[in-house]
This record gives structure tokens, sequence and C-alpha cells, in this order.
């Protein structure tokens, strides 16, 4: 378990979701529907997230409390503020091999939370 | 079209409906009656037969004890409810669950066969024991996957789901036979949130029943000379009887501007016969109509709403038929109305539809497809999707992963023709996202094709998959926060309301004081509460993990540190887990999960005592000349004259009257705390000012930007807190920003020297005296030696040893954590 001061860090939910501070609220439903369902389909590359302590386990849990609190407006803007002071920490990453094609990606303007989950995106 | 087919059932207190959606159109199931409404009777005869709703209606008059109603109000309670004539008693849920089960054989007529899943509705202040019996109802009557959703968002759902996109807030006001909820919610780009709930379990169309059956019986004693007491148990038969009378009445009076009540025979000189007009009708519901405005103007306020910020208001339940009604709430909210909606069948309706957003498919699941080796998949994407281009996520599973005739490319290919995805390359683990395009507002069907290496077309089970677009709501939210007792009588919250079930929590906590390994008489007590109080004591006790010293592999010292997990299934269930690391046992057995009991002694036990706090009260507010408060005790006289009315009334064998005595002493309890927190008002501001510069002080010296701005907007809050005389938000704040500023002051070199001086000096309190001496001696060393971090754990190792205020502990349904 990790300690609080820890978790505030590594359980951001941007860092969860793998999105970006700014993102709009159907991203951040897309995103987590979207990890919700590979993680029900035990896909390995939605079981591990960024974090800029390393990375760390994603769980169904942690995806939907993640949601919880981006939809809350007055807790989201706390978290606001920690996931852009550690995203120049976070921010290089090592893509992985994309799942989606590219084509996709492009369609749905989607790219900052599929960049942030480590897929490749033009 | 798309063969799912998906179940809502409403469980009402009164009248229970079932609803059927494929994916197109949502439509109510016709019981043998051929109505959409079952009346929640269950009449067990002489001989043990069961029979449900408009057949158990008929025996009201003629065998009165043979039949049953109102047990969803008795649900998660321990009351047994007679059947006399059969010599039987059945639990509340039993009951349920034949009403359950008669509504279930009736879905079965419409649609052919019986549902094996179904979302029930609850109100949305249900607790988790009643939400527990609910679930364990449905599972009695053969159901074997129910998820619960909340009345309100149901009702929500029914109304807004083929809404054009909307974004704003709506109310739903749902007023039923026995309780009265009321619920924000909000919508934005087709999803719907949950904001806040409110209302009153104990306020329903029977109270207006109630409300008459009061004025008649007080006609009848000034015109006839006719006493009948509603807490004689001799009279019950005959009240019984008077209030259904009245309640036809009054249901008539929704169509008509005068009724008359005609009860022959019951008077000693014959028929009783009267005339009731909507005048009448009016004056007598006023203040309980009153009574839910007011819960929702304070829902409003709380959430800092206007009546005009509300885009939406449905109305939902069998009393808001009464135009009365209708236009009396309209008017004092000053909210239009939504018109389009049955305030009968809407929950059935919204529950059929959330069904289908948790892809709860009502048919038997099919038996292993028989055409031939296709490839199998596994698909994963939102029953009903408020985003018009969702994600279809899936997996090819099976062994042989590669080669000719296994799927190597994916495509989804939308029925209408109009939409198809790109060939999609299976990933490294067989598996695919594929974004999809919806139509609005409609089922969409998509066919997945499939093609091996060579692009041969591959069959692939299943072959399709439908995705229907409109108003989703993604997860069930809790209604109550949920948290732990500790010993200081606060609440380690673990849910927040809103949070998204099922969850799970970890908190780590400390004992208070050392548990024997082997003792009979040493217990540590895991009180769980539920409520949105900031002190445990006003909260309700929802389930206790006990730890016996009899079960305990070692002894556990106080201060030692326990691993609470506390999980929430979909449906509300709830679970604990209790890891004590030192000795490295686990517990998971909750003690209880029941609705407390309201005997009549406890009753009467808590009713004095609330009597005597009011006393003692006033007279600090007498000698404060507090006018204010004085006329706010006044006001909770009437409250306060209820309880003794229901407690009377629960003497004479009315359980649901009890229940609801101890819910108002509970109400009055919390109010009491208000007025309290307003007598000790200056206090609390000069103590608040003081917090804000000292914090003010360290945050200067050695806070960093981010925290500086956290201060300003507690400071903000604080401020507002004190121009809305808000102690309880005005604390909240406060300690934010306290938090804060202790935080920074523990950067400062002198501060843990401190702290520790201060630690020490209280040292000879501790449970365990040697341990915390050898503590302090370490401390000293450190102090000299200049090891702050050393210091540091001891100071934090000395404040678990430090002991908890005895008075708050058993206030905390004497809870053993800290
Ligand atoms: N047309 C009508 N006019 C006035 N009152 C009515 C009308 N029809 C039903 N009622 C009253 O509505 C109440 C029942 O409402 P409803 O069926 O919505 O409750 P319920 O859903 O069973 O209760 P709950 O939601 O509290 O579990 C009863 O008190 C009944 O007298
Ligand atoms: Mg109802």
């Amino acid at each position: 378990m990790e300690p609080p001061h820890i978790a505030r860090i590594t359980q951001n939910p941007f860092h969860v979701l793998g999105l970006r501070p700014g993102c709009s609220r159907a991203e951040l439903e897309r995103a987590g529907q979207t990890l919700l369902d590979m993680l029900a389909v035990d896909m390995r590359d939605a079981r591990e997230y960024m974090t800029p302590l390393g990375p760390r386990a994603r769980t169904a849990e942690l995806v939907r409390h993640a949601m919880a609190e981006l939809r809350e407006p007055t807790r989201r803007v706390v978290h606001e503020l920690w996931a852009s002071r550690d995203q120049a920490a976070a921010a290089p990453r090592q893509p992985r091999t994309s799942p989606l094609s590219d084509d996709d990606a492009e369609r749905d303007g989607w790219h900052g939370g599929f960049r942030a989950l480590g897929w490749r995106t033009p | 079209m798309t063969d799912a087919l998906y179940v809502g059932i409403d469980l009402g207190t009164t009248n229970s409906a079932a609803a059927v959606f494929d994916g197109d159109r949502v439509e109510s199931v016709r019981n043998s009656q051929g109505t959409a409404l079952t009346p929640s009777l269950v009449r067990v005869d002489g001989s043990g037969r069961v029979t449900i709703g408009h057949r158990a209606r008929r025996f009201l008059a003629l065998d009165p004890t043979s039949v049953r109603g109102e047990f969803k109000r008795l649900m998660g309670t321990r009351e047994q409810l007679d059947f006399p004539a059969a010599g039987l008693h059945r639990r509340p849920e039993e009951l349920a669950a034949e009403l359950l089960r008669s509504l279930r054989h009736d879905i079965e007529t419409q649609i052919g066969v019986a549902p094996r899943c179904a979302v029930i509705s609850v109100p949305a202040l249900f607790e988790l024991p009643q939400v527990a019996a609910t679930r364990e109802a449905a599972t009695l009557a053969g159901f074997e996957v129910v998820e619960l959703i909340q009345e309100p968002v149901a009702s929500a759902l029914a109304s807004g789901w083929r809404a054009d996109d909307s974004s704003g807030h709506w109310m739903v006001y749902d007023l039923g036979g026995g309780t009265f909820d009321v619920s924000l919610l909000e919508t934005q780009g087709g999803f719907l949130n949950v904001v806040a709930h409110g209302g009153d379990n104990f306020l329903g169309g029977r109270d207006l029943d109630w409300a008459i059956v009061d004025w008649v019986l007080a006609r009848m004693e000034a015109e006839h000379g006719v006493t009948l007491s509603r807490e004689e148990p001799g009279d019950a038969p005959a009240i019984r009887r008077l209030k259904s009378a009245v309640e036809d009445v009054k249901i008539e009076l929704s169509a008509a501007a005068d009724a008359s009540l005609l009860l022959p025979g019951f008077l000693p000189s014959g028929h009783l016969e009267l005339t009731v007009t909507r005048a009448d009708l009016e004056r007598l519901c006023a203040p309980l109509i009153d009574r839910t405005v007011e819960i929702c103007q304070r829902l409003l306020a709380e959430h800092r709403l206007r009546p005009a910020d509300i885009e939406r208001l449905v109305l939902v339940g069998g009393p808001t038929a009464m135009p009365l009604l209708r236009e009396r709430v309209a008017a004092r909210l000053g909210v239009p109305l939504q018109r389009e909606l049955d305030p009968m069948t809407a929950v059935a309706h919204g529950a059929a539809l959330y069904a289908a957003s948790a892809g709860l498919d009502a048919r038997p699941r099919a038996a292993n497809d028989a055409r031939g080796p296709a490839a199998k998949l596994w698909l994963r994407h939102p029953a009903v999707s408020a985003d018009l281009k969702p994600h279809v996520v899936g997996k090819v599973t099976g062994a042989a992963q590669q080669g000719k005739g296994v799927p190597e490319t994916i495509r989804l290919r939308r029925k209408d023709g109009r939409w198809e995805s790109a060939w999609t390359d299976l990933n490294h683990e067989a598996g695919f996202i594929i974004g999809v395009e919806l139509e609005p507002r409609r089922p969409n069907v998509f066919e997945v094709l499939a093609r091996d290496p060579d692009g041969a077309p591959v069959p692939v089970q299943p072959d399709q998959l439908t995705i229907v677009q409109g108003m989703s709501l993604s997860d069930p939210p809790l209604s109550r926060r949920i948290g732990v007792a500790l010993a200081s009588d606060k609440v380690q919250v673990y849910f927040d309301r809103g949070e998204p079930l099922p969850a799970r929590r970890t908190f780590r906590h400390h004992t208070v004081e050392t548990v024997a390994a082997g003792s009979d008489d040493c217990l540590l007590k895991i009180p769980i509460v539920q409520g949105e109080f900031e002190r445990a004591h006003l909260c309700r006790l929802v389930g206790t993990l006990e730890i016996r010293g009899r079960e305990l592999k070692g002894t556990v010292p106080a201060g030692a540190p326990v691993e609470l997990t506390l999980e929430l299934d979909r449906g509300g269930n709830l679970s604990a887990r209790a890891l004590l690391p030192d000795i490295d046992q686990v517990f998971e057995e909750i003690a209880h999960l029941l609705v407390p009991e309201a005997s009549h002694a406890s009753l009467t036990a808590s009713f004095s005592a609330t009597e005597r706090r009011l006393q003692a009260m006033r007279t600090r507010a007498f000698r404060g000349r507090l006018g204010e408060v004085i006329e706010q005790l006044d006001a909770l006289v009437d409250t306060y004259k209820a309880v003794e009315r229901d407690i009377a009334a629960a003497a004479g064998g009315d359980a649901d009257a009890g229940l609801k005595a101890r819910r108002t002493l509970l109400e009055l309890d919390a109010q009491l705390e208000r007025l309290e927190g307003q007598v000790e008002w200056p206090e609390l501001k000069e103590e608040a000012r003081w917090k804000l510069a000292w914090s003010s002080h360290w945050l200067e010296k050695y806070g960093n930007d981010h925290e500086n701005r956290l201060f300003e907007e507690a400071a903000a809050g604080a401020d507002r807190a004190e121009r809305e005389q808000d102690a309880v938000e005005l604390e909240r704040q406060i300690s934010m920003a306290y938090d804060l500023g202790f935080n920074a002051f523990l950067r400062d070199p002198e501060a843990w020297p401190a702290l520790f001086e201060n630690a020490a000096a209280e040292a000879d309190r501790a449970h365990d005296l040697p341990r915390a001496h050898a503590l302090v001696d370490e401390g000293r060393a450190a102090v000299r030696a200049g090891d702050r971090r050393k210091l540091e754990r001891v100071v934090r190792k000395l404040w678990t040893l430090l002991p908890a205020e005895a008075r708050q502990r058993q206030r905390a349904f004497q809870s053993g954590l800290r």
C-alpha cells in the first residue's frame, strides 16, 4: 500500500486514464470506457500505466474511481494542479506498438489520450 | 433489429411495475388483469396459498389480516409479518420475493421467456441493509443476475434518454406511497450525472391518507361522539378500513372536484357518509406538499442553484397525479413542469433502459452455437453510449492464434451500410480496438467481419453487436457516503457519495487499545457508518466488523496498524476485510448488516435523552439571550411531538411508525447539533481567524505556489461560510487551510522539537506507559543529536499511543480504531 502523499501522485486520475489535464468530458468518458473494456478482455497494454514515479498496475477500480474524480469539477481542479506539476516528468515516454490504426486515431481527434497511453499517433 | 431484451422492475411500496426494452422501444408489462400496475400486496390464506396484486387486494376488506402490504418499508429489518390464519411469519424480503416472482411470470407471458436478469429500482436513500434485502428478494424470486438502480435516476433516464443533446440541471421529484425522493442531475453531452439526492424516507401518499384519516376521525368525534384511536390495537381493523376508503376518495379527487366517503355500518348508529372537496384536500395536504418543496429548495441551496437553473422538472409517483400538487409544487418552486411522462411507469421504464446500459440481456444464455468452426471473439463495448464514436474492444480467444483460417484482420460494418471501419490488424495479443460511428438516438447494429492472412473470410462468433445511442449512465453511483467511525467520533470516509460502483478502498488505521490474545472480554470494534455527517454518531451504523481476543493469534498492542479494506459491488453489497500485519491475520466477518431495531425501550430511552438535550440547550440559549436559537428550538417542538406520537403508534403495533420515530430522532439530534454550533459560533469564528492567521504565516515562509493557491481557495471558502453562518462548512474549509499551514510549519527546523515537547508532556496518559516513556527518552536523545528524521518518527509513534477521548469514543459506536 502506498502512503497517501505518494498515492496522490501515482494515482492521479490523469495518469490512471492517460489523459492530459485539459481534456474534455467526452474524452474522459471514452478513455475510461475503453480502458475498462480493455481490462475486461485482459489486454496487456491496459494493465499498466505510467506515472512520474514509474509504471503502476492499472485496475478497473482505479479507472472507475479516476473517472468519478474527474467528473466532479471541484475535485478535478485539484488533480489538474497536481498533474500539470508532474507533467514535465511524465511527458517523455517510450511508445508501445499501437493496437489502434493511426487512421482511427486521426479521425476521432483523440490524440492526447492515446499518446498518453503510450500508443503511436501520427 | 436486435434480439436482446432488457427488463426493468419498479418494486414500489404501494404499486409495482415492470417494463421491457428491446433496444428501440420501451413497453410496460401487463399483468394478468391487463394493467401495468400491480399493487404491492401479498395474501396468504388459511391453507398457505399465496396470491398477489389485484387478487390480494380484493381481500383487503373481507379478510384484512391475510393481506400484507408496505413491506418495502421494512426491508432490511428483523421485523416479521404475520399471517395469523395460516399461522405463518414472513420476512419482508420473502414477501417482496413473492411479488417479484409474480412480476417475473407476467414478463414471461409477455416476452415468451422467463427473464434471467433484471434491473430493480430502489429509493436513492435506501441504506446498505435495505439494498442487500432487495437483492436477496430478487434471488429468491429466481433472478440470476440483478442490478439495482436508484428510482430517480431511472426516472431521469426515462424522461431524457432520447432528448436532444442538452446540458443543464434536471430535478426529479418522486413522491410515492411511502417515500419522497428528490434528485438533482446534470446532463452534459448525453451523460447523465447524479449531483445529489435529498428526500425523506418517511413521506408519501400514505401520509396524505393519514392526514385525511385524522381529519375524518376528528369530525366523527365532533359530529357523532364516536372515538377511534390509531394508538389502540383494538381499533386497527376499523382504521384500516377507513384508510383504504379515504385513499380511494383522494384518488377520485385527482379527477373530480368532490367525492363522497361512504362506509356502510361504520358507526354504531349506521353509515358514515361525508363529502370531501378539493379544497378540503388541499388544506389537509398543503403542509405535506410544502415539506417536499422545502426539501427541494434545501437541495438547490446546498448546491448553490436557483430554480431558474433547473431546465427540467420531472414529476413521478402516484400523488403527482393530483392537479393541486402539480400546481403547488411548480408554483412554490418556480420551475415549469415536464409533462410527457407517465408518473406511474416511468421508474420501471428507466430501469429497463438501464438494463441495456449495463448490458443485462434478460434472455437465457444461448446454448453454444453449433454453426461450424467459427473463431470465438471476446467483445466489449458500451451497450448504450452517449458518445457518438465509442470504441469496440475485442480479442480472439482459443488456441491457434495465427495461420490459415485464423483471423488476422477485423472490420466492423454498420448494418445500414452507411459506415464501415478500416480493416484493422490484430495486435500481438490477438486484440483490437476499433472506433465506430453511431447514428444518434437509435440502436446501431454492426457486423463483425474477419479475414485470415490469405485474405480469406473467416466466420467469427459472435458475428454482430449492437450499440444503442442515447443518454447513458456508466456506473451506478453511491448515494450516501460510507466510512468507518473512529474513536475520536470522526469518520474516515471510504466512499463518497457519487462514487461509482463497484469500488474498493484500503486505509491504514491504528488500534486505540491493546487487545489481548485469548481474552473473551477484549474486543476490537470497527463500526461502518453511512451518512454525510462529519461526526460518526450522527451517521447510521450499517455494520460492524468485530475482532475478538479469543480469535487472535497474538496480542495486538495499542497503536498497532490495521489495514482495513471496504468493498462495494455494483449492487451496493458491502464487504470488509481487516488485516493485522503485526500478527499476519485477516478478519472478514461483518457482525451485522441490519437496520437497527426500533424497540420500544430503545426508542423511549433516546427520546428522553433528546428531551434532556433540548432542555439543556434552551437553558443555555436563554442565558446567552440567543433569541434566534430559542426560536429555532421552539420550531423543533412539532417534530418532537410527532416523534412522541409515532412512538405511541409503534407501541400500538405499527412497526413502520417505530422506524420513522427513530429516523426523526436522528434528525432532531442533527438539528440540535447545528444549533449547538450556533451557540458556539462566536468561539468557532475566533478559532477560525486564529487558525487562518497561523497557517498563512507558515505558508508565507515555507509554502510553494501550489499550496498557496489552495490556501487562497480555502480561505475564500471559509470567508463565504462565515458570511453564510455555515458552521460545518467553515470547519471543513478551516481544517483544509490548517492542514496546508501545518504542512508548511513542519518544514521549519524547530517544528518537530516543539511537537515532541507537546507530545512528551502528555505521555503519562498513554495506554502503553513503558513504551511511551521509552519513546520520550529516544526523542530526547534525538533532540540532543539534532536527528530530525528520527525525532519525527518518534513523535508520530507517540501520537498513536495517546488516548482518545472516552466520551467521544462511546458515541462513535465504541470504535477501536483511530
Ligand atoms: N390518481 C391518483 N391521485 C392521487 N394519488 C394517487 C393516485 N394514484 C395513486 N395515488 C397514490 O399514490 C401512492 C402510490 O404511489 P406510487 O405507486 O408511485 O408509490 P410507490 O412507487 O409504490 O412507492 P415508493 O416509490 O415510495 O416505493 C398511494 O399513496 C396512492 O394513494
Ligand atoms: Mg415509486
